[in-house]
């Protein structure tokens, strides 16, 4: 039996203590961030994709689907409040192989793609609406020519390279600086996002139509936009009223996971969080953060509904998804912001709206950098990537090299990603390949207690069992495979975009070389007396 | 150290150094099976060995007990329950005593009286390690070096000398020969803490007792230096600058961001930089666990995880003045 103490009845003495540089708030608003709510993925490929989907189920279905994996999390969080991240989680759980091959390759890997994304996100979303309707609503066909250019592949990939600059050189300074920066960035997305709503829901659907092809013109469009629009997507054979459907509306889950897969990303930073030992606390970050972002996104996702009209949806998503090119304003994907911008017709709301834009996609190479290069540091600590790779600055107190690095790194993904058209098929490998990191986070929180018996034993959620079951391997197993069975349909349904030879040649290919560096490193530094499954092996204490 | 290095030299001497243990049960026992599991010759403790944290296990009669763990009231029944909660409470660092209702109330208006159960379960616990160690570390050839820390009270180091025991050599104020080629010289005390903790020393003291030490080294390059406070600016030395006259010390906050500065040691670091040991051995700073080069010399904090019954560790290979391989490693 136990109860929480008023006044502790322990004995202390004057000892030095452990002091934490970032607030349980701080950690939740940097995962609202990570989430990247205003991103608009499943707002346009789920319509084209997958007709007769119903969008807010299919992003309520991704939270509740996301929760026992977040909850696993804050087991794994409270056992091990210092040292933890994924790298951590299942390196103790699964043993160095597993935790070296998934965490390099669904990680360090894949998320240089995710930099490629923030660049393509910065341009295309973020600069690019925001000189478009700067023109359209001052009738200034300068700005809309800027517009235009930033959509352009040249026009992406110098923003893609100065955004990982300026990211990199942001962090190298110091993640205090980032800190300071991270609240503007916050405030930002939320005046934005709150700024869409509002003239999303208060648009009635009856001028929708007009406004749409008023602002479309202004843009440089032929008059009756969405009726040219409209048509031009019936012929080409693509239903805009199709009945709903049961596994359309489940497929939707997989792709709203794109954003909200990333309610666990606080965890790498678990040694910088104020009380991370609190369960409490990491409940309200890890499975806060989540709720409060999906319903967010499932609210936009009414907005555009309400709006709109669902028919609309299919028109949007027929430009992006089925290539039809009438469906486009100005060569431009008809994205929520866009949306929000035609509807409103006002400068203000035009730079409200791309500002958060902006620092929102600015904000995921940041979380690429922070996430990835911790890793680096301690994968190299580990002996398994070289021992430069986790040097750190004396002057900046950063791990410069990391930084360096993924930087470079970046450069070629960033080109690849944006001129190689049959790449941009894979742009939700992303989704995949950290699904199935944290989908294995899930599965080693559900062996903890069995892997790590003492650890378990002395953490705050021991308590919690359900029978002679703890909690964590009920929940951490249903994570798994909620969150493996959203992984494999990457694999399995054409929609999702990973079922090519390309896709299953870098999808494989990249776990393999990860694989494969972990027995060259291991060997490696055998001849020199290291092993480097030392670093996570537990010292038999008896 | 390259991905892709040479082969290990095999006459070498296997160091394993670890650090501020606080008193966990858990982490002690790994430090002292560590020489087995990682075939080290050599065992070294950086100091801070004593708990911070007394929890008193209050009697409510008939076979009842209460007691207050991490913010928890635990009510429990039965002697085979009390051991398991004196167990955890080992395993965390924190010490334990028995006591009545009275005996209870009585100890915690008398702060003297605190003190002193302080004392005595640190000297009880620390003698029940050093009897641990020598069954444990007895014929095996390997030697566990221990020094205090800054958080360790001088009275219970003592015991590690009076006990004469032959695994667990008390090596602080004094210079060793680990092996045939090299030597270690070691110092437990720390610059001010906002704590105020037991054994803090300015800079120039500090510095005086380096150089009194450091005199008695025949080759600097061939010479580990462990010294619990870290080198300043080292990035091992990196945490929140706090308020001292707070109580307790309460981290700065500037434009509502806290003030990170290195707290380490500068006599340290001129140490370090002046006589250019082959290995220099830190702690004190947790959070801080890394690996650095300062000039020629390996810098270390393995940082603690002792709540967590993990022990954090460094491993190195050493062989005629040379650190060959070496690595972190979380046991």
């Amino acid at each position: 039996m136990a109860a929480i103490a008023s006044v502790p009845e322990v004995f202390t003495r004057k000892a030095s203590g452990l002091v934490r540089v970032m607030s349980p708030y701080s950690a939740f608003v940097y995962n609202i961030l990570t989430m990247g709510l205003i991103f608009p993925w499943t707002y346009l490929w789920a319509p084209g994709a997958l007709p007769g989907g119903k969008l807010v189920w299919g992003i309520l279905l991704a939270m509740l689907l996301e929760i026992p994996i977040a909850l696993a999390y804050v087991w794994l969080s409270t056992a091990l409040p210092r040292s933890g991240g994924d790298y951590v989680f299942q390196s103790r759980a699964f043993g160095g192989f597993w935790g070296f091959t998934l965490l390099m390759s669904g990680f360090v890997i894949w998320i240089l793609q995710w930099v490629a994304l923030s660049g393509w996100l910065l341009s295309y979303l973020g600069f690019a609406p925001l000189f478009l309707g700067l023109g359209a609503t001052m009738s200034n066909p300068g700005l809309s020519s800027i517009g235009v250019w930033f959509t352009s592949s040249t026009g992406i990939i110098i923003v893609s390279i100065l955004n990982a600059l300026i990211g990199m050189l942001l962090l190298v300074s110091g993640f205090k600086n980032y800190v300071k920066v991270q609240y503007v960035m916050f405030y930002a997305i939320l005046v934005a996002f709150g700024t869409m709503l509002i003239v999303l829901f208060t648009t009635p659907a009856e001028v929708f139509v007009e406004r749409l092809n008023a602002f479309a013109v202004a843009s440089g469009n032929a008059p009756n936009f969405y009726e040219t629009a409209l048509a031009a997507t019936q012929a080409a054979g693509i239903d805009t009223n199709p009945p709903f459907s049961l596994l359309a509306t489940l497929l939707v889950a997989p792709i709203a996971w794109t954003s909200l897969q990333w309610a666990t990303y606080s965890a790498e930073q678990n040694g910088e969080i104020k009380d991370a030992r609190s369960f409490k606390n990491q409940a309200f970050i890890l499975v806060g953060s989540l709720i409060v972002t999906g319903i967010l996104l499932a609210l936009l996702a009414a907005a555009i509904e309400k709006a709109a009209g669902t028919e609309f949806l299919y028109v949007a998503g027929a430009g992006y998804w089925g290539g039809v090119e009438e469906a486009k304003i100005a060569g431009f994907w008809l994205w929520p912001n866009m949306l929000a911008v035609a509807m409103a017709a006002s400068p203000l709301v035009v730079l409200l709206i791309g500002f958060g834009y902006i620092m929102n996609s600015h904000q995921i190479v940041n979380n690429c950098y922070i996430g990835v290069t911790r890793i680096m540091v301690a994968m190299s600590l580990d002996r398994l990537l070289p021992a430069w790779v986790s040097k750190v600055d004396e002057r900046l107190h950063t791990p410069v090299n990391a930084h360096l690095i993924y930087f470079l790194f970046s450069i070629p993904v960033i080109l690849v990603y944006n001129l190689w058209g049959e790449w941009y098929a894979l742009t939700l490998g992303v989704t995949f390949a950290c699904g199935y990191v944290f989908a294995a986070s899930a599965l080693a929180g559900a062996v903890f207690p069995y892997r790590a018996k003492d650890i378990y034993e002395a953490s705050p959620g021991a308590k919690y069992k359900l029978g002679k079951v703890p909690w964590v391997t009920i929940l951490g197993g249903l994570g798994a495979v909620f969150g493996f069975s959203m992984v494999a349909s990457y694999l399995i349904f054409p929609q999702l975009g990973l079922v090519s030879t390309l896709a299953y040649t870098v999808v494989f290919g990249i776990i393999a070389v990860s694989a494969i560096w972990y027995f060259v490193a291991k060997s490696a530094q055998k001849r020199r007396g290291i092993n480097v499954d030392y670093a996570f092996k537990e010292i038999p204490p008896e | 150290m390259p991905l892709l290095g040479k082969k290990a030299d095999k006459k070498l001497t296997k160091l394993f150094f670890a650090t501020d243990v606080h008193g966990s049960e858990r982490t002690w026992r790994k430090f002292l099976n560590a020489g087995k599991f990682y075939s080290a010759d050599v065992l070294v403790m950086g100091g801070d060995i004593i708990g911070k944290m007394a929890i008193p296990i209050i009697r409510e009669g008939a076979g009842r007990y209460r007691a207050t763990l991490q913010g928890t009231i635990h009510h429990i029944e039965g002697e085979d329950a009390l051991k398991a909660l004196q167990g955890r409470v080992g395993f965390l660092g924190f010490y334990s005593q028995v006591m009545d209702e009275e005996e209870y109330r009585a100890l915690a208006a008398d702060p003297s009286a605190v003190d002193r159960v302080f004392h005595d379960l640190a000297r009880q616990r620390l003698s029940a390690w050093i009897q641990l160690a020598e069954e444990r570390l007895s014929g095996t050839g390997i030697k566990a070096y221990v020094t205090g820390g800054n958080d360790d009270y001088a009275d219970v180091l003592a015991v590690i000398q009076e006990a004469g025991a032959q695994s667990i050599i008390d090596c602080e104020g004094k210079m060793v020969q680990i092996d045939d080629d090299h030597t270690m010289i070691s110092i437990g005390l720390s610059t001010p803490t906002p704590w105020k903790t037991p054994r803090e020393v300015s800079e120039e003291e500090l510095w005086v007792e380096i150089e009194k030490m450091a005199a008695q080294v025949p080759d600097p390059s061939k010479a580990i230096f462990n010294f619990h406070d870290p080198p300043n600016d080292s990035t091992l030395d990196r945490c929140p600058m706090l308020d001292w006259d707070a109580d307790p010390p309460a981290p700065i906050v500037k434009a509502g961001q806290m003030v990170m500065h290195g707290a380490g040691s500068k006599s340290v670091r001129r140490a370090i930089e002046t006589y250019s040991p082959m290995l220099s051995l830190h702690g004190h700073i947790h959070e801080s666990a890394g690996i650095v080069k300062i000039g020629p010399t390996i810098t270390v904090n393995p940082g603690s995880e002792y709540g967590e019954g993990i022990l954090r560790g460094f491993l190195a290979n050493l062989s005629h003045g040379q650190v060959g391989g070496y690595q972190l490693t979380s046991g």
